[in-house]
């Protein structure tokens, strides 16, 4: 097919130095989707260590936060105490700086401690826009220039290797992978 | 070209760095809440019938934040039964789970659960195989069992959160 396209030349110009803008958001985008799909596998924004513990009820005094203090003292993670209570089960569940510790009446524990993914965490809140209204606009003007830069490579090339004669399968490959899923599963 | 990209990173930073206070400074101001009486949960709880669809500020210890992205926690009262469910919202955007066991002051829209949506129960929304953690259902419950005592049930739309 036949297709003159005048301006190639300033598309090309504004393809490849948008292309080279926008590439720290498309890896923003890329890496925490990568986590957020996963995220009932593992949780995308934080480690989480848990360790099960035992404690002498008689010889500890579970009521006071110095007596739970002093049992933090000897559990790992270097716990900082925030506050406690104790439920109608008597069970006394303590929340610390990262984490909670439970301990029943009989002296069985269970400490759970998060620790924030390095980048990845900030990563998912930029993506998920959970920072406010200004980075939402932020990203929408972001991902404008995305589908610019994705629509003008389309039209890059002329010949053989252009849109018409070759890019056009590659391109209706790609929409058929979502279309495929989309049709059979919603 | 490389003086015009520093210089608009420079715009860029300044802008972002402006942005930050003023919001701030508009939360202190759109506030005739700032003078309205915080709440305990439990306070809350109890005039939940004749607060509903008013903005309300609410005082509680963080039981539980949502452990897929913190969009929304639980405010516990005196005892493990009085919870009421805050929804994080554009404006909160999100709790952390270094907010779990601190004090919150939450002012935000107090609504009656009415929908399905409104409920927000695990499996009920978004994900066909969503699984919610020990904690979130745990708070369901102890929500559910409160809620059928009270007859109606209640949660907040939450538009700004201050730690104590």
């Amino acid at each position: 097919m036949h297709f003159k396209f005048k301006g190639r030349k300033t598309l090309r110009l504004l393809h490849r130095d948008l292309g080279y803008f926008i590439v720290g958001m498309v890896i923003v985008y890329a890496v925490s989707g990568i986590f957020l799909n996963h995220r009932y596998d593992i949780n995308p924004n934080y480690r989480v260590y848990s360790e099960n513990f035992t404690v002498n009820p008689s010889a500890n005094d579970l009521k006071t936060e110095a007596g739970i203090k002093t049992i933090l003292k000897e559990l790992p993670y270097n716990l900082n105490y925030k506050k406690h209570y104790i439920n109608k089960n008597g069970v006394v569940k303590v929340f610390v700086e990262n984490g909670d510790v439970t301990i029943d009446s009989s002296g069985n524990g269970a400490l759970q401690y998060l620790e924030q993914r390095p980048f990845i965490y900030s990563m998912n809140r930029l993506h998920k826009s959970s920072i406010g209204s200004t980075w939402k606009r932020v990203s929408d003007v972001m991902a404008f220039i995305l589908i610019f830069v994705a629509v003008s490579g389309l039209f890059l090339l002329k010949g053989k290797r252009g849109f018409w004669r070759w890019g056009l399968w590659w391109m209706l490959a790609g929409v058929a992978v979502p279309l495929v899923f989309a049709l059979i599963f919603i | 070209m490389k003086k015009l990209v520093l210089f608009s990173l420079a715009v860029l930073v300044l802008v972002a760095c402006g942005q930050q206070p003023k919001k701030q400074k508009k939360n202190v101001a759109e506030t005739p809440v700032q003078k309205a009486l915080v709440l305990s949960v439990d306070d809350l709880l109890k005039k939940a019938p004749e607060l509903a669809d008013k903005e309300v500020m609410v005082k509680g210890t963080v039981l539980h934040v949502c452990k897929h992205g913190g969009k929304r926690c639980f405010l516990m009262g005196s005892t493990e039964e009085l919870i009421i469910r805050v929804e994080a919202g554009e404006k909160i955007g999100a709790f952390t789970q270094e907010q779990v066991g601190s004090e919150l002051e939450i002012t935000g829209m107090l609504k009656e659960i009415k929908t399905k949506a409104d409920e927000h129960r695990p499996g009920a929304e978004e994900e066909e195989h969503h699984h919610d953690t020990k904690e979130t259902e745990e708070a369901h419950k102890i929500i559910d069992k409160s809620n059928k005592k009270a007859g109606k049930r209640f949660f907040i739309k939450g538009s700004s959160v201050k730690t104590l």
